[in-house]
């Protein structure tokens, strides 16, 4: 067991590494040089500064030191929490995070409870359902919502229930009412993504014997969907709840935008454009940080629903693989 | 059903969270106003008034900081404010201000004339700071200083005549402001943290691309002659956001979430026919200054090096259609470099005329002979013109049509505001589109005068030496003398040779649009179509 844990501590961290690198040596391939871009916001051409000027910007923001002096520079201060200076608002980097973070996991934390909820439900209902039509109908419903385009959800979502009906507000951050549409907006995908991937092995784990012997025995149809069916049917839908996590975390830039709500997602939106690297770089590590916790508990819940899993000696990776259809990631 | 216990424990603790975030910021008792923005400088965040170029923050700072003068918006004159009275000596070179008595600062300070000789030293050194980058730069072209000559009397030096000075004395770049702000970096004064003005209002907070934040200032007693209400203002608090679509925030406004909807780009004949409709009302009024142009790249081996494309662009390019088209039958055309509401502005309307068989003649004269594909090609070389933008517009798409109609390819590149930046600099661009605001033709100068543009790798390549050379003698001639015939005279000139040089190529005027909720009284604009809220009160 301890090994276990211990391989997957292990496994988080090197994918968060990676996540970083991979990040800093995107950003440092785009062609744009960082320094000029932040003279041209400030209206300076380089060409109108002396070379000792040059110089004392350069160094300043640490441009210039070698790839790999930045690279350690910028890795240790982030092990450190100091995720430098941003670009275009000449403040810490950290400072704008925690400004902006809260409102995020508050949408993201909402997000994954309502498409749990939502994605079960409907999962529940299309295996539970006996009449044909309905059972069809709800087996597809999950594809199409995930095919729909946020940004659509979030317009759509506005001219109605904002602009017709008035029922909350399309913008800010101001009380519950303004968390609604957001939620809706992201849980429509990820509730989606979720039911799909329940139906299905709800479809399996039904098919299988035990559940014959369980209906032979004379227990109710709800009894066994409830009790034998759910949690064994359950076990991929666990593993689903890290992407879905992810998922609306990556939902939060669109939604964020569309609905003016200041979070980390909105926060990386200006970042790119107007490619402010070390806020690009620390928003795509803490999306990452996020994204491999939740997994990383999801791989440590795995052994407690499922004993087999850490018993299998020399093959921690035994998880179940869930087949994610029709998910736009 | 045992999963479902944390579950629902889960959804409680977040609605108790959710609870406590929507209590606070409401002031109790007093009016908030709301007014939205389109979102903050994406790549320049400051409050800073000398230093900020964006027209919304300018906005923000005319109600935070008062200036020494004001200016009618109806006839732009320039009357007094926080100077009673002021003199010019007959060379144009000394300016000395009668401060008004008993005006303070927002902390308590004496706005006396060493506070405002203090400012034009922070101003100076600002320019020196950022090697003339500083957006207040254009306006203080030649002033070496200032000193007080007793508390109330300061004189400002300049080293040569700038005829635009005083309308400068009445913008809110030169706003006086507690002059302990100077000690601290240009960067550090963007945020707003140091800002202290003896507006009617005193900036809260700012934060970047979130919101900005005006309270009340009590005692507030120095409105200018321009306003009716000249003491405290009508509303506790004033909240500005930043909403990235146009139809949100006009929706904002019909439902009531927002009081004043400031869009950037001018309302679509829809959106005013939906805020008129819900009973509320639609403000405008042109934005003096610089047209929405464009400005070509004349650099060697680029298409519009070549002159006679250039001219084609004006006979090709319909204003008229263009202003009707895109923002409505009412919307006012175009009429030259300016916008109409400028001071000296001289209407060109017969060379921007829309001729399009003129202007397939003077392409063909000039060597560029129509292709199969319907564009022109001179020794091989298709007539393709790279006009970067930054998000599709209707606008953006029809130039492209109507340019088409004579032959040439305009190219549309979409791009991020940083990559704009650096195509700009490399020159990758053959058109790009800019204006400024400020209510003297000087404005100008921060987009052509390569010693004080904005982008200076814009104004170098906007036309060839010998007219950058001659547009910066006529900015001379009409800036360096106390004659006002002069000064008619020399921008008058400089009108005509702008668009005879095929320097400046308008496309549309620009109009600030408001929409103001029914419940908001005393809207106003200012001389440089800002928001003034001296009268504002909210029912």
């Amino acid at each position: 067991m301890t090994r276990y844990v211990l391989g997957r501590i292990a496994q988080a961290v090197i994918v968060l590494w990676a996540a970083y690198t991979l990040t800093f040596a995107i950003l440092f391939l785009l062609p744009s040089d960082p320094m000029e871009l932040q003279l041209a916001a400030a209206g300076v051409q380089p060409d109108s500064l002396s070379a000792e000027q040059v110089a004392a910007i350069k160094h300043q923001f640490g441009l210039d030191q070698s790839i790999w002096a930045q690279y350690w520079h910028h890795l240790s201060g982030v092990v450190r929490g100091d995720f430098g200076t941003s670009l275009t608002q000449q403040v810490p980097v950290s400072d704008l995070l925690s400004q902006r973070i809260g409102q995020t996991l508050l949408l993201s934390v909402s997000a994954a409870v309502v498409s749990l909820v939502a994605g079960s439900a409907l999962a529940y209902l299309a295996t539970f359902a006996r009449w044909n039509p309905l059972r069809v109908l709800l087996t597809r419903l999950p594809a199409l919502g995930a095919s729909f385009p946020q940004f659509f959800v979030a317009l759509f979502a506005i001219q109605f229930f904002s602009f017709q009906l008035g029922w909350f507000p399309a913008t800010g951050t101001q009380g519950f009412a303004s968390l609604i549409m957001p939620v809706l907006t992201i849980s429509v995908l990820t509730s989606s993504v979720l039911a799909q991937v329940l139906i299905k092995s709800f479809d399996e784990t039904l098919s299988q014997a035990y559940i014959t012997t369980a209906r032979a025995k004379g227990l109710s149809r709800s009894a066994v969907h409830l009790r034998h069916a759910l949690r064994n049917a359950a076990l991929p839908a666990l593993t689903i709840l890290g992407v879905i996590v992810g998922l609306t975390v990556t939902s939060s830039i669109v939604t964020e935008t569309v609905f003016t709500r200041d979070g980390v997602g909105k926060l990386a939106q200006e970042a790119v454009l107007a490619q402010d690297v070390p806020v690009v770089l620390a928003v795509v590590t803490v999306a990452a940080t996020i994204f491999v916790l939740v997994n990383l508990v999801v791989d440590l819940l795995y052994p407690l629903l499922d004993p087999r899993i850490s018993h299998t000696r020399g093959r921690p990776s035994g998880r179940p693989v869930a087949v994610v259809e029709g998910a736009t990631l | 059903m045992r999963f479902m216990k944390p579950l629902a424990a889960t959804a409680a603790a977040l609605l108790a969270l959710t609870a406590c975030g929507s209590g606070g910021s409401t002031a109790a008792g007093g009016a908030t106003l709301k007014v939205s923005f389109w979102p903050d400088n994406p790549s320049f965040s400051c409050i800073d008034p000398f230093q900020v170029y964006w027209i919304e923050h300018r906005s923000i700072l005319r109600n935070v900081a008062d200036s020494l003068t004001d200016q009618d918006p109806q006839t732009g004159k320039i009357v007094p404010w926080l100077a009673q009275s002021w003199q010019i000596s007959p060379d144009g070179r000394t300016y000395t201000f009668k401060l008004r008595d008993g005006v303070t600062f927002s902390n308590g300070k004496k706005v006396d004339a060493q506070a405002v000789a203090d400012n034009a030293t922070g101003w100076i050194a600002t320019v020196k700071a950022t090697n003339g980058a500083a957006y207040g730069a254009s306006y203080i072209q030649g002033l070496t200083g200032a000193k007080a000559v007793d508390p109330q009397t300061v004189q400002f030096e300049l080293s040569k005549p700038n005829s635009s000075f005083l309308q400068a004395t009445s913008t809110t770049n030169l706003a006086i402001t507690d002059p302990a702000e100077f000690q601290l970096s240009p960067a550090e004064r963007c945020t707003g943290k140091a800002i202290i003005g003896s507006g009617l209002f005193v900036l809260d907070h700012y934060t970047p691309k979130v919101e900005t934040v005006l309270t009340k200032r009590a005692g507030y007693a120095w409105g200018s002659e321009l306003v009716a209400n000249k003491g405290e203002a009508k509303l506790d608090r004033v909240v500005f956001n930043y909403v990235a679509e146009d139809s949100v925030r006009t929706g904002n406004l019909i439902s009531g979430a927002t009081d004043i909807a400031w869009p950037r780009n001018p309302f679509t004949p829809q959106d005013v026919q939906l805020i008129e409709k819900s009973g509320d009302k639609v403000e405008k009024r042109a934005l003096p200054g610089p047209a929405y142009a464009l400005y070509a790249n004349t650099s060697a081996g680029k298409p519009l090096a070549d002159a006679s494309v250039r001219k084609a662009l004006y006979k090709a390019i319909d204003v008229k259609t263009y202003a009707s088209t895109i923002y409505g039958p009412d919307y006012p055309v175009v009429q030259g470099a300016f916008d109409s509401t400028t001071p000296y502005f001289k209407a060109q309307s017969a060379k921007l005329a829309y001729d399009p068989e003129g202007a397939k003649k003077l392409l063909q004269d000039a060597g560029w002979t129509e292709g199969a594909n319907g564009f022109r090609a001179k020794n091989g070389t298709e007539l393709k013109i790279e006009y970067p933008i930054t998000a599709a517009s209707p606008g953006a798409e029809l130039l492209q049509a109507q340019l088409k109609q004579v032959g040439i390819n305009l190219t549309l590149r979409t791009l991020t505001t940083a990559q704009q930046a650096t195509y700009t600099t490399e020159g990758s661009y053959d058109l790009a589109s800019t204006y400024f605001t400020r209510a003297d033709p000087g404005a100008l100068q921060f987009i052509l005068n390569p010693q004080v543009a904005n982008s200076k790798a814009l104004a170098q390549r906007s036309a060839t030496p010998e007219v950058i050379k001659g547009i910066q003698d006529l900015f001379a001639k009409a800036l360096g003398t106390t004659d006002q015939k002069q000064t008619k005279q020399a921008y008058a000139d400089l009108q005509d040779y702008l668009i005879d040089q095929g320097v400046v190529i308008p496309l549309f005027e620009r109009l600030q649009y408001a929409g103001v909720s029914a419940k908001v009284t005393g809207f106003a604009f200012t001389s440089e179509s800002f928001l003034r809220l001296n009268d504002v009160a909210k029912a």
